[in-house]
């Protein structure tokens, strides 16, 4: 281990004397820095912003005057995806899924004002967030900083040298290792103190913040043992450097890219265009609440007609209207259930094969490891707007069944006739301060957590055998006498 | 005398690399102080034979041990007891000689003061505003003198020399020989593989001819008189090349 130690020294000696490996570490931590300090600035402001715009929706809501609660159907409200704590760290798919739903009845709306769909195109290219910078730049800046570690030993006899003088190759390529390994650290050192300021801002989330930061840890380890490999076992430092860029072409472009493109292949995702028609087409089948002669509803009307021992709608103890908006609403929302449920099935499908495709890229697994605790993963989205679509039907359903209670059937049948029998419809304000308001709770960080194995699991395997051929390199380089 | 006796002793070695056989049965050894020098033309086999004895490079068949270690079973024990000079000394170029000297030390486990370094560099002439310089800015001959050095430091028995005078002028490469002489008094032993017939012949006390990977000709230097007769010398070499 001192040889370890001594061989790292030297390393980074060289580094801090070395003026493109210093640019090439100070750029790499004013980036990570940049990007933890923007993505905790622009975060916090989202997050209050999306808070307050929740209230001011809610409160506008409330604020509606005296009216017919089917008129509130349709006035509606938003629910705005609150941005959890290590979103900061880590924003995942919030950029691109949209964060605010209009709920109203009858539809169910896709969430919109996604930033990539709001900014400039640049930021499809990616922000500049922590995650991205671990996930994507850091390995590059390593192999920069790492592929000639011994590759350029070997090209000016130097690693000769060293084993002339008792370096073995296990304590030259560790020593090479420990030395990126501490620039690696370096780069990580502000995306922790990011995690870290977000896990004393709340402390629930402490426990899975550490995970992440292991998890990059782990990620950023599989790379530096890799390179530190790579040259060891490359003729040259060119040779080495091609075959770097090629790995994280490959591993952190590529792999990722074409795995998206054969899951959306294998498993293709209707598009919301095809949902709303097989839907609008589904409606038809099922029943129109607004056709008196519609099977459905016809044998809905008899039902109740029998149920409450009465001939016509009239005589029912509430508002039949009412009744029929709810029994309309509840077919609706169950097809949208329905629909929303096999698009959740086929994404599900699509996240396996993400899932798989972590075998051939650690950044897929760091990647898929980092949205899930940082509850910014397609899970969380899909949580969100299941959330949402409860929230939805439960107002919507409330609202008809203040129709149905509070409004008179028979001012409800003559109010587009009689200006005093609307008057009557109108239910007072009150009603709307009743209703709840909306609220998402992320999956609790213990669920996030067993969300992750899957993916900590991948990284072990990378992490292992990274270490597996940084040990046939030193025996490789044992063998041919360094 | 007992081969344990013997700083290095190399019998009937054999090494190939791939199919080829570059040292095929050669034989030799050192006494403790004793200076050999190794002539021989390109490839055949004297750098190789310097890899072997390091343990660089495994050996098919015969015994080699140095300082009556073998380094096929005990490599660190051996490498502790030789001090190794490529023909292109390896110093790094943003360390300075001192920090050089101090980084192999380091890894070799053999830790000199300050005192003793700048001793080193004095006995080796290396002067003494060079000695906080980076080895970037140094001629073949001052990293030469770095490296010599550093063998004097990690006093090892055994001093193994690839070309050590190649692309030195000759006033170098005289102050050189005289630093070897130095050493052998010490009782350092020193196998020197050179093309330098009259270095060579300035300062060992035997000179081996390789050919076809085995010693084919061996010289001892007369204790009176000329040291070496040039033209057999000259002879041996030229008909091997």
């Amino acid at each position: 281990m001192r040889l370890v130690w001594t061989i790292a020294g030297a390393e980074l000696r060289l580094m801090l004397r070395s003026r493109l490996a210093l640019v090439g570490v100070v750029t790499l931590l004013l980036l990570s820095a940049i990007a933890a300090v923007t993505s905790a600035v622009q975060m916090a402001e989202t997050a209050q912003a999306r808070a307050q715009a929740q209230i001011e929706t809610d409160e506008q809501f409330k604020a509606q005057p005296n009216r017919h609660p089917h008129r509130m159907v349709h006035y509606g409200t938003y629910a705005l995806r609150p941005v959890g704590p290590l979103a900061a760290f880590d924003p995942g798919v919030d950029s691109f899924t949209g964060t605010v739903v209009f709920l109203e009845g009858h539809r169910q709306n896709s969430a919109t004002f996604g930033a990539a769909r709001e900014s400039s195109d640049l930021l499809r290219f990616g922000q500049l967030t922590p995650a991205f910078v671990l996930q994507t730049l850091a390995p590059l800046l390593l192999i920069f900083l790492g592929f000639a570690g011994v590759a350029r030993e070997r090209e000016r006899g130097s690693l000769r040298a060293l084993a002339a003088h008792g370096a073995s190759a296990r304590s030259i390529l560790g020593g090479k290792a420990m030395a990126l390994g501490v620039v690696a650290l370096l780069a990580l050192a502000p995306a922790l103190v990011a995690l870290g300021w977000a896990a004393v801002r709340q402390p629930h989330e402490g426990g899975i913040a550490l995970v992440i930061a292991l998890a990059y840890a782990g990620y950023l380890a599989a790379w530096v043992l890799g390179i530190v490999a790579v040259s060891g076992i490359a003729r040259t430092s060119q040779g080495a450097l091609i075959a770097l860029i090629a790995a994280w072409a490959l591993i952190v472009v590529l792999v990722p890219r074409a795995a998206a493109g054969i899951a959306g292949v294998a498993d293709p995702l209707p598009s919301r265009v095809d949902t709303e028609l097989a839907i609008a087409a589904d409606l038809r089948r099922i029943g129109d609440s607004h056709n008196a002669n519609d099977p459905h509803f016809a044998a809905f009307k008899t039902k109740l007609l029998k149920q409450y021992g009465v001939t016509r709608t009239e005589d029912l103890p509430f508002n039949y209207r009412g009744a029929l908006a709810q029994e309309g609403e509840r077919i609706t929302s169950q097809l949208f259930k329905d629909y929303a449920a096999r698009a959740d099935v086929i994404r599900q499908r699509q996240s396996g094969w993400l899932g798989w495709a972590g075998v051939l890229s650690p950044a897929l697994s760091v990647r898929d490891a980092s949205m899930v605790g940082a509850a910014t993963d397609l899970t969380t989205h899909t949580a969100f707007m299941n959330a949402a679509e409860a929230y939805r039907f439960d107002l919507v359903q409330r609202l008809n069944g203040l129709q149905a209670t509070a409004v008179s059937g028979t001012d409800d049948a003559a109010r587009s006739k009689d200006p005093l029998a609307d008057q009557r419809t109108r239910i007072s304000a009150d009603f709307w301060k009743t209703m709840p308001e909306f609220e998402f709770n992320a999956p609790s960080a213990s669920a996030r957590m067993t969300a992750m194995v899957p993916s900590l699991l991948l990284l072990g395997l990378w992490i292992a055998l990274a270490f597996g051929v940084l040990g046939w390199a030193a025996r490789r380089l044992e063998r041919h006498g360094a | 005398m007992q081969v344990t006796d013997f700083t290095l002793a190399v019998e009937n070695l054999v090494v190939d690399r791939g199919n080829r056989r570059i040292v095929d049965g050669l034989s030799l050894s050192l006494a403790p102080g004793e200076i050999y020098a190794l002539l021989g033309g390109n490839g055949a086999g004297k750098s190789t034979t310097l890899f072997a004895i390091l343990g660089f490079l495994p050996f098919s068949s015969g015994t080699l041990t140095v300082c009556g270690h073998d380094p096929r079973t005990k490599p660190d024990a051996v490498r502790a007891s030789v001090a190794y000079l490529p023909e292109n000394v390896a110093l790094y170029d943003h360390l300075t000689a001192r920090e050089n000297v101090e980084y192999f030390l380091k890894v070799a486990d053999c830790p000199r003061s300050r005192a003793d370094i700048e001793q080193a560099f004095e006995s080796v002439s290396l002067a003494a505003t060079a000695w906080d310089q980076r080895a970037g800015r140094f001629s073949k001959g001052m990293r030469q003198k770095t490296a010599i050095a550093l063998a004097l430091l990690r006093q090892t028995p055994l001093l193994l020399l690839d070309e050590p005078t190649s692309g030195l002028d000759p006033a170098a490469s005289a102050d050189f020989h005289g630093l070897l002489e130095a050493l052998s008094a010490r009782g350092v032993s020193i196998l020197m593989v050179t093309h330098d017939l009259l270095g060579a012949a300035d300062t060992a006390d035997r000179i081996g001819l390789i050919a076809g990977g085995r010693i084919a000709d061996e010289w001892r230097a007369q204790e009176s008189g000329p040291r070496f007769d040039l033209n057999i010398l000259h002879d041996g070499f030229a008909g091997v090349k």
